[in-house]
């Protein structure tokens, strides 16, 4: 049994950068990632505001060396999942006990997609090979292959909180001595179906989204993937490096109140909070900085706000959703979060919640809205909530 | 040799009419659907009123499980983790996806959205109860009762529940059936043994 995980190597893409280091860039720069809608082919162009990689699929495909047959899910899991492996830098992988613990909600419904407006036009048109590799699992399969993962591998999608769960788990793997390292953490691609299912629902900003403001009117919807490289102590101590940090505490708890809402008092994320706390030993008191889930939708946020306030009332930490740089990038969110989390740790970094303007009614507290250096940063919680009332927390401390 | 289960309680709404462990409790001859589910409701007293924002599918699930556990269930006896359900039906949740494709003309229905999927029935079902344990909703073509018997035979042997809700929640425009037995590792005064045929002499 390990007695703790590492964090030996991150990697993230997102509308604001492919790699960790154009990420760093842009958040000192307060440059969002939202803007026209680009390359979805959908009615709602140029009326919703999304974030898009600013990559074609074709150059996702000739950056990974997939073919373009691949959903887009799997070629930005693809690129994140390598930058991650590679900036933990194990150079006997293939001596451990390795694992690819990957989430998504969409798998491949992007291709799907492109598939059925034929096919429904005449169902003699289009070829099965074309669709049959599109659900959730097929994504972690065809990425574990390409970075020669053999041992264990995968898929979780709960919703929002699928990656933060993926995490959740592939640190469990660690500590119960199944595995000795896991890629942990997903990946989302923009879709018609997600794009016209959150529109559905009437949680879409038309403008940029301003999470924790009075004013807020909605979500964004992002893309992107992020991973973490978990490492048990024994592999940690092997690498000439130090480590980001550890994860110290994890916690799933369900809302049981509605299908896509969180309960008026945030019961699900209270419990997720105070469990995340419970596991790592820490108080409230010892968190540096909260990466919230913070949506930007009037319901999130408030329920999120008022379950803050139950567990770190009067003494609250800085926060701020960076869902105002990336926009929502749904079962990436958790993992994508994770990478920022883990990099506010290593550079003392505090992001700031852009386009805040007024503190919400019902709340004691604000957003942080400056990007902060120098801090003095040992303990991140990070909040993930989903769909179905799936709610989890991550803390990570440094070492 | 596995330990032999016992069906505590059972409830059918079909019809017209509600049965629980066989007898009639109340019947209407109202032809449209979400009339007679509301005056199964009503008749029997029940006051939850989220009851109104459900679909039909939800509306008739939660109706035969609140009949079925009303006055005979000792929640006492199990912790929420210890409870689970095993559902299937026919069509889906394909009674709502129809009415909310229909709302898609003018500005698409969030109320109607939410209930695009078969398992929300269980989900609500867990929420009126605080039931935590396993749960599943399988698709078939009519109801399986020999597949359901080792879904749960297995659910119960291994230990991961200690009583399970089953059956069928079936509803498509004006048809509608639900057949739901709660099934316990002890008997009580009633109960008949849980085995596929048992099921099957219920449902009807």
């Amino acid at each position: 049994m390990s007695s703790k995980v590492y964090i030996a190597g991150v990697g993230v893409i997102s509308a604001i950068g492919n790699n960790v280091a154009e990420h760093l860039t842009a958040f000192e720069k307060e440059a969002a990632g939202m803007g026209d809608i680009t390359m979805l082919d959908t009615i709602h162009k140029g009326e919703l505001p999304v974030a898009e990689v600013k990559l074609t699929d074709a150059e996702l495909v000739t950056m990974t060396g997939l073919t373009t047959h691949n959903s887009r899910t799997t070629l930005l899991s693809l690129v994140a999942a390598k930058e991650a492996l590679a900036d933990a830098g194990i150079p006997e992988l293939g001596g451990f006990r390795t694992g690819f613990v990957s989430a998504n909600t969409v798998g491949g419904m992007d291709k799907s997609e492109d598939f059925f407006i034929d096919f429904l036009a005449d169902n003699n048109k289009g070829k099965l090979r074309n669709v049959f590799d599109h659900e959730c699992g097929s994504m972690t399969e065809i990425v574990a292959d390409q970075v020669g993962i053999r041992d264990f591998m995968t898929t979780i999608s709960t919703a929002c909180s699928s990656s933060a769960n993926a995490i959740f788990y592939g640190a469990r793997l660690i500590k119960n001595d199944v595995l000795d390292v896991v890629i942990a953490g997903g990946a989302d691609a923009l879709t018609k179906f997600t794009l016209n299912g959150f529109n559905t629902l009437m949680i879409l900003d038309k403008q940029f989204c301003k999470p924790f403001d009075e004013h807020r009117e909605g979500l964004n919807l992002g893309e992107g993937a992020g991973y973490l490289v978990l490492v048990s102590d024994t592999v940690m101590k092997t690498l000439n490096k130090e480590a980001y940090c550890t994860i110290s505490g994890y916690n799933n708890s369900n809302d049981a109140y509605h299908q896509t809402a969180s309960s008026p008092d945030g019961t699900g994320s209270y419990l997720a909070m105070k469990g995340a706390l419970a596991k790592s030993g820490l108080q409230p008191a010892d968190i540096d900085y909260i990466n919230l889930h913070g949506t930007g939708t009037p319901n999130n946020d408030s329920a999120e706000g008022t379950a803050i306030k139950r567990v770190f009332d009067p003494h609250y930490p800085p926060m701020s959703s960076t869902k105002s740089y990336t926009g929502h990038t749904l079962g990436a969110s958790g993992g994508v979060e994770a990478v920022f989390s883990v990099l506010a740790i290593r550079h003392g970094i505090i992001y700031p919640n852009l386009r805040f303007e007024t503190r919400m009614n019902e709340l004691p507290f604000e957003p942080e809205t400056k990007f902060l250096k120098g801090q003095n940063i040992k303990n991140v919680m990070s909040n993930s909530f989903g769909f179905g009332g799936n709610c989890t927390s991550l803390i990570f401390s440094g070492v | 040799m596995l330990a032999k289960k016992h069906i505590t309680s059972s409830c059918t709404i079909s019809g017209g009419a509600v049965f629980k462990n066989g007898k009639p409790l109340f019947e209407n001859k109202e032809e449209d659907i979400s009339a007679f589910l509301l005056s199964v409701y009503q008749h029997f007293q029940l006051s939850y009123p989220k009851f109104y924002k459900m679909d039909n599918l939800c509306k008739l699930g939660w109706l035969a499980a609140e009949i079925l556990l009303k006055d005979t269930f000792n929640k006492e006896k199990y912790k929420p983790e210890e409870v689970g359900l095993v559902l299937a039906n026919k069509n889906s949740s394909l009674d709502d996806d129809l009415k909310y494709w229909d709302s898609v003309k003018d500005g698409a229905s969030p109320s109607l959205f939410v209930y695009t999927l078969p398992n929300i029935v269980i989900g609500e079902i867990c929420i009126r109860n605080n039931f935590k344990g396993e749960h599943t909703f399988y698709i078939q073509e009519e109801f399986d009762t020999g597949f359901t018997e080792k879904q749960v035979n297995y659910l119960l042997d291994s230990n991961i529940l200690q009583a399970c809700i089953c059956g069928w929640v079936d509803v498509l425009e004006q048809e509608y059936k639900a057949s739901l037995f709660l099934v316990e590792k002890e008997p009580d005064g009633y109960s008949i043994e849980f085995s596929a045929e048992n099921m099957n002499n219920c449902k009807a």
